[in-house]
């Protein structure tokens, strides 16, 4: 038995990091936030492509390297709170990788390469995204319907879009998708509602596309569930910083037992978090049976310890934590948002439950 | 990073679990719950599995053989530890002893030692107890006042101790004393000290449970003998911290297996009553049965560290804390979801069988305040591992 990485994931790990440390702090986040109608770097996907990253999730034989190292780079990127949709692009090259055919194969293709941004489409209620039947209809070569909460969708170049008769992938027409844009908690998303009538394919059929997306919900949750814990991670070192270095009352405030066990309580959702996290990666990779109840295990832990611990950083920054200037509101936007896609809580207890030995009794 | 049990790991799981089948005649929550049985009684049933587990060569895992002791690894002690408490095998009643007192003879005693007491501890024909906290000296151990005067070549005990588990039942008791007053650490040794003698008065002491498995000591004179002194003179307080240390991966698998028969136990009396399909109390049960299996992660991840051999970093601390909280939240939340029926002790009329409810809701106080209280554990968390500082 072994918790540590071994020394290819520690590499991953630390190369993984300096690249985001030097090409896409917390401030380039801020810029991406502030400054642009995209939400992402489109020339630092282009560099994830490039150096491997997007495939990350493939299949082995096809250039993929497992769900521990998917864990290590997701934690990675939640902690400079990696702006765009590298998780929903990692899951839908994942998806074009299991589906076969001309079309999905060249989408498949670019996408890896960073060169075009392709995401699932799958939400159609705004009071539940959670996994769910597909109501609008693929007919024809036509999809018409509306989705809602697209991640990314106005700039995507195509996207697999759920429907009752499968999956389907449709291109982004000339004149762009009829889209609405949505203004959210986290400054840094940028989800859109479309309402389709367009020109599609279908890429898998209704049983197939339903194991597809159910795969998308196991993997996002994981991958969601790493995200969290680099951003819990990062919270938990800003407010160590912090505390240590602002003084009230003639000492350090992070002398104060009242905040050094604030401080602990984060430290121990922080690595439990950990502990689940990488748990559910490896059953991904090693242990089947597991996978896919310890995934919404992490998931459900990660977004309750999320909360917990980047409230708390903005409580023990006082009155600057409550600030723009100042970090952690990014942190906790990031993980509200997190908690409530790739599956909610409530979804993921149920799911916990349904795969649990101790209900089959 | 690999998770799995070796192979020899899951054949010395099975051979455990077909050990028990074969060896343990009923859940030990059938005793419990038997009304004929007294205090005593449950004593004698705890014994004699002891001695069980001992003709089998299942105690003092880690130990040498030539002390009794199997030279197991960490990872097979949580195993058997795990297995013994899916089983719902009873509790041996020489904990104490064979978690603290053995390693610290082993380590630090002398061979006269070794030999006088191991094997009575393993075979449970004398319990032990242990003398650490006094009234006045609880998480601040080291404030402790109860001394040890010269006498001769001997020493004489005069102070008290408090919550010495199974003392009621104890022959021996191990204690930290002061030898030096000068001397805040090194002037704490570690005696060993008979109970039956003038001088030593044992009074059980009711806990809120209403039982008296914990006693209260006092020593008036007690004779404890120069060759009964572990370690050298004003060695006690390190003897005893390294000590507390060495259990660290025995338990890490046991915690979340006993919390999951409970659990177990909760989910079947919910379904029974077609609880378990209403919306709000699948939700409750899930978060519960969520928090175990990642309890269960975090002892895979500190005993995987164990293995490895990295030398133990923040894990026990946080598995402390956690497992220590989560039962109080677990049976919180059971009494609620159970209704009238989650205030029934097991030995009650009307009561289910399988979970002692109202007793474990009760003894899960317990937990956050032995082996280092929560808030102990929290500012070790805070000094130790987050490095904030410290004041003044």
């Amino acid at each position: 038995m072994q918790f540590d990485l071994n020394e290819d994931q520690a590499l991953l790990r630390t190369s993984t990091r300096e690249l985001l440390e030097n090409e896409a702090a917390l401030a380039d986040t801020r810029a991406v936030m502030e400054e642009t109608s995209e939400g992402y770097a489109k020339a630092m996907h282009g560099q994830l492509g490039e150096l491997g990253y997007t495939g990350l999730l493939l299949p082995e034989e096809a250039g993929g390297m497992g769900a521990i190292a998917f864990a290590i780079v997701m934690a990675e990127m939640g902690r400079v709170a990696f702006p765009g949709p590298f998780l929903d692009l990692a899951l839908a090259i994942r998806t074009l990788a299991d589906c076969t055919g001309e079309v999905a194969e060249s989408w498949l293709q670019k996408a890896i390469s960073g060169e075009s941004l392709v995401v699932l489409a799958r939400t159609e209620d705004l009071t539940n995204a959670d996994p769910a039947r597909a109501a609008i209809h693929f007919d024809r070569g036509r999809i018409s319907g509306s989705k809602v909460f697209v991640p990314f969708g106005a700039h995507a170049d195509a996207l697999l879009v759920s429907t009752a008769e499968g999956l389907a992938l449709a291109t982004r027409p000339g004149s762009g998708w009829n889209a609405r844009e949505l203004q959210t908690l986290d400054h840094a998303q940028r989800f859109v509602s479309i309402d389709f009538d367009d020109e599609a394919e279908l890429i898998a059929d209704a049983p197939a596309g339903a194991d597809l997306l159910a795969q998308t919900t196991r993997l996002g949750a994981l991958g969601a569930s790493a995200q969290m814990l680099g951003l819990m991670e990062r919270a938990l070192e800003i407010s160590v910083e912090y505390t240590s270095e602002r003084e009230a009352f003639g000492a350090p405030i992070g002398s104060f037992q009242t905040l050094q066990h604030r401080c602990a309580d984060m430290l121990i959702q922080t690595e439990s978090t950990r502990s689940a996290t990488f748990r559910a990666a490896w059953a991904e990779d090693h242990s089947p049976v597991e996978a896919e109840y310890l995934a919404s295990v992490a998931k459900v832990w990660a977004g309750s310890a999320g909360r917990f611990v980047c409230g708390q950083a903005i409580q023990l920054l006082g009155g600057v934590g409550f600030t723009w200037e100042y970090d952690p509101h990014i942190f906790l936007k990031r993980i509200k948002t997190l908690e409530q896609f790739h599956g909610s809580a409530r979804w993921h207890i149920e799911n916990a439950l349904q795969h649990s030995p101790l209900m089959e009794s | 990073m690999d998770l799995q049990f070796s192979e020899d790991q899951i054949q010395f799981q099975q051979e455990v679990r077909d050990w028990i089948a074969d060896h343990l005649e009923r859940p030990f929550g059938q005793d419990i719950a038997n009304p004929a049985h007294d205090a005593d009684a449950l004593v004698e049933i705890r014994r004699t599995w002891q001695r069980k587990l001992n003709d089998a060569g299942y105690l003092g895992m880690r130990w040498e053989k030539q002390w009794g002791g199997r030279g197991a690894t960490e990872v097979e002690e949580a195993i058997l530890n795990a297995e013994l408490n899916r089983a719902d095998a009873p509790k041996i009643p020489n904990t104490l002893g064979i978690s603290l007192l053995g390693p610290a003879l082993i380590h630090h005693g002398s061979e006269e030692q070794r030999k006088r007491f191991i094997p009575k501890m393993l075979s449970a024909d004398e319990i032990w107890c242990q003398g650490f906290s006094e009234p006045g000296a609880g998480s601040d151990l080291a404030s402790l006042r109860c001394r040890a005067e010269p006498d001769g070549d001997d020493f004489r005990i005069f102070g008290q101790k408090v919550w010495t588990t199974f003392g009621p039942w104890a022959d021996w008791i191990f204690v930290l004393a002061r030898t030096d007053p000068e001397d805040r650490y090194g002037g704490i040794s570690f005696f060993l000290v008979p109970i039956e003698q003038e001088g030593v008065e044992m009074r059980p002491l009711k806990q809120i449970t209403g039982e008296s498995e914990f006693g209260e000591v006092f020593f008036d004179g007690a004779l404890a003998r120069r060759e009964h002194i572990v370690g050298k003179l004003g060695e006690g307080w390190r003897i005893a911290m390294t000590v507390l240390g060495y259990e660290r991966g025995a338990s890490t698998l046991a915690g979340p297996a006993e919390y999951e028969l409970q659990l177990k136990g909760l989910i079947g009396a919910l379904a029974e009553r077609g609880d378990l399909e209403r919306p709000e109390i699948r939700e409750e049960v899930g978060r519960l049965l969520i928090d175990n299996e990642v309890m269960r992660s975090n002892g895979l991840r500190t005993l995987a560290n164990i293995a490895s051999g990295n030398a133990p970093g923040p894990e026990s601390s946080i598995e402390k804390i956690f497992w220590s909280e989560y039962h109080q939240r677990m049976t919180d939340s059971a009494l609620d979801l159970l209704g009238p029926q989650g205030q029934l002790l097991a030995r009650s009329n009307d009561a289910r069988p399988e979970v002692d409810w109202a007793y474990q809701y009760l003894w899960s106080r317990a937990g956050t305040i032995y082996s280092g209280s929560s808030e102990i554990q929290r500012n070790i968390i805070a000094k130790r591992v987050l490095r904030m500082p410290t004041t003044r």
